[in-house]
């Protein structure tokens, strides 16, 4: 009798959940991250003056999570209906929470980027005397909160970061999805992307030296997050490997076809494997070079978009 | 003097509150009570004398307009290979899961439990079309109808067939009554009654969800 009563045909086709989603999930790990990495910078160092770094990732951010909010709305099937969550709270479902919190986060990374251009925005607002004085009163109040806007921006780009990690490990149906260590994974590669988006746009607009204190720390930390991201995907294969009958059968997908090509070439060569080479195989000088430091960073956000679209094609790939 | 208005005060107080917490243990009781009256519907999938005609699947999708290629019931031929004789049949629908995951994640509550009969259903207009039910759903039952642009499953034809007092229609179109619905929680029903004496399994319980329906498995003919 056992497995006779059971069926195998589902009314869903393959993977309901595509790119659109696992591009949002780039684009919100590399929000999070980017914030999470240059406030902490600024609070463990002690600046007080804005920096190129926190310029840049306050942009990223903002930048990030607002395209990442085209593309969640644009999976849609009903687009146009969208409003309904804000109306329609679920306090069960990760995704209302999920809104809840992204609902607070963009105004957070809108007014720090209101902080960090203020006078870039009072320049070109110069030419209308009267907006100008409506914007200097805004910031002076804004201004008093400051402090407390970046300890609220920190904490909530983490909730970001690991929301969206909950938001499919909660799918019973899929073991690569369905583990604890989803949302961790989510965190540290979200850091190590927005670390390598908020280093990139300090140099390229905001002309901060790539051997400066702060990217210097960037690349000090970068090594330590990759570390840890390569020790959570290997648990997470580990823990599929030792699993149960269908936890097993997923292993598949680390070792043939598409998804293997895709985690192997993408996550793992150019991921980390691209950086690690530039940065210690090929000598100093190399490693020092302009093209090294945009080339490391472009891969590492590459790298973090394959492993979201492994997971996420991978993820659904394999059902109970 | 003094004494004794304090002790009328506490007299006073002492009876207004027992008057208050005994009415208001007894709304809970009668109200817990109605609790207990509330439908559980279910339903049973005898494979012993379904024979995968699929009129059931016919007239699902006549009585509740799914749209051509879309099924909220799927006849699954399971009969073992070795055994080509021995026809097996397994019906694939909604299983109406008492801790239903798409009720769960659903972020417009499109996605809800019908408060009078307790059937999970859909509202069509509130549904925003996120497929989080459809990928939350552990029996991969649930699907966006290609008409109304909303996720949609089996809710034992709630708005058609039952709202006119009729069995849903896959129970009134199978001519060998391989399909049985009812309310659980009536001991006299007639779906009771088949529990109570046959043998049934739900599918894939390991999953917590406490599904509605129930499958009479074949019994297994010789040794």
């Amino acid at each position: 009798m056992n497995g006779a009563m059971n069926f195998t045909y589902g009314f869903s086709h393959g993977v309901e959940w595509g790119w659109p989603i696992a591009v949002y999930l780039l684009l919100a790990g590399i929000s999070g991250g980017a914030l999470i990495v240059a406030l902490l910078v600024r609070f463990y160092k002690k600046q007080q003056v804005d920096t190129p770094l926190l310029k840049a990732a306050s942009l990223v951010s903002f930048a990030t999570i607002a395209l990442g909010m085209v593309f969640l709305v644009g999976d849609l099937e009903k687009p146009l209906y969208f409003w309904k969550i804000l109306i329609h709270y679920n306090f069960a479902s990760v995704m209302s929470i999920g809104v809840m919190a992204i609902s607070i986060y963009i105004p957070l990374t809108l007014v720090m980027c209101l902080y960090l251009f203020e006078k870039e925005i009072s320049i070109v607002l110069a030419k209308k005397s009267k907006r100008v004085g409506y914007f200097e009163m805004v910031m002076r109040i804004l201004t008093r909160f400051r402090p407390l806007v970046e300890v609220l921006s920190v904490i909530f780009a983490v909730i970001i970061c690991a929301y969206t990690g909950f938001l499919i490990s909660v799918l019973v149906r899929f073991p690569i999805l369905n583990t604890a260590i989803l949302p961790a994974l989510f965190v540290v590669s979200g850091l190590s992307a927005g670390t390598a988006s908020a280093g990139m746009v300090a140099s390229w607009l905001f002309k901060e030296e790539i051997h400066s204190s702060d990217l210097k720390t960037l690349h000090t930390i970068e090594w330590p997050i990759m570390a840890v991201e390569i020790m959570l995907i290997g648990m997470l294969f580990v823990s599929l490997l030792v699993g149960n009958e269908f936890q097993q059968i997923t292993t598949v997908a680390f070792k043939s076809g598409l998804y293997a090509t895709l985690f192997w070439v993408g996550v793992m060569g150019v991921g980390f494997g691209l950086p690690l080479v530039l940065n210690f195989a090929l000598g100093k000088q190399i490693a020092h070079s302009q093209m090294a430091f945009y080339l490391c960073g472009m891969a590492s956000v590459l790298g973090v978009l394959c492993l979201r679209m492994f997971i996420i094609y991978a993820g659904q790939t394999f059902g109970i | 003097m003094e004494n004794d208005g304090k002790r009328r005060a506490f007299l006073k107080v002492l009876g207004l509150g027992s008057v208050t917490l005994g009415t208001a243990g007894y709304s809970v009781v009668s109200e817990a009570g109605k609790a207990e009256k509330k439908p559980h519907y279910g339903m049973i999938f005898d494979q012993n004398k379904c024979v995968g005609c699929t009129d059931c699947e016919v007239a699902c999708r006549k009585v509740n307009d799914v749209p051509q290629g879309q099924v909220r019931l799927y006849v699954e031929n399971k009969t073992d290979p070795a055994t080509p004789m021995d026809k097996k049949y397994v019906r694939v629908s909604c299983q109406q899961c008492e801790d239903a995951p798409c009720v769960a994640v659903c972020p417009s509550k499109a996605c809800h439990r019908d408060a009078k009969t307790g059937i999970v259903t859909m509202n069509p207009d509130d549904c925003i079309a996120c497929k989080y039910c459809i990928v939350a759903c552990p029996y991969d039952v649930r699907f966006i109808n290609k008409k109304t642009k909303a996720a949609e499953n089996c809710n034992f034809c709630l708005g058609t067939n039952l709202s006119k007092g009729k069995e849903p229609a896959c129970v009134e179109s199978c001519k060998y009554k391989a399909l049985v619905f009812g309310d659980l929680n009536d001991e006299n029903a007639y779906i009771n009654q088949i529990l109570h004496v046959k043998d049934s399994v739900r599918i894939k319980p390991t999953y917590g969800t406490k599904p509605s329906l129930r499958y009479i498995p074949v019994v297994k003919v010789g040794v």
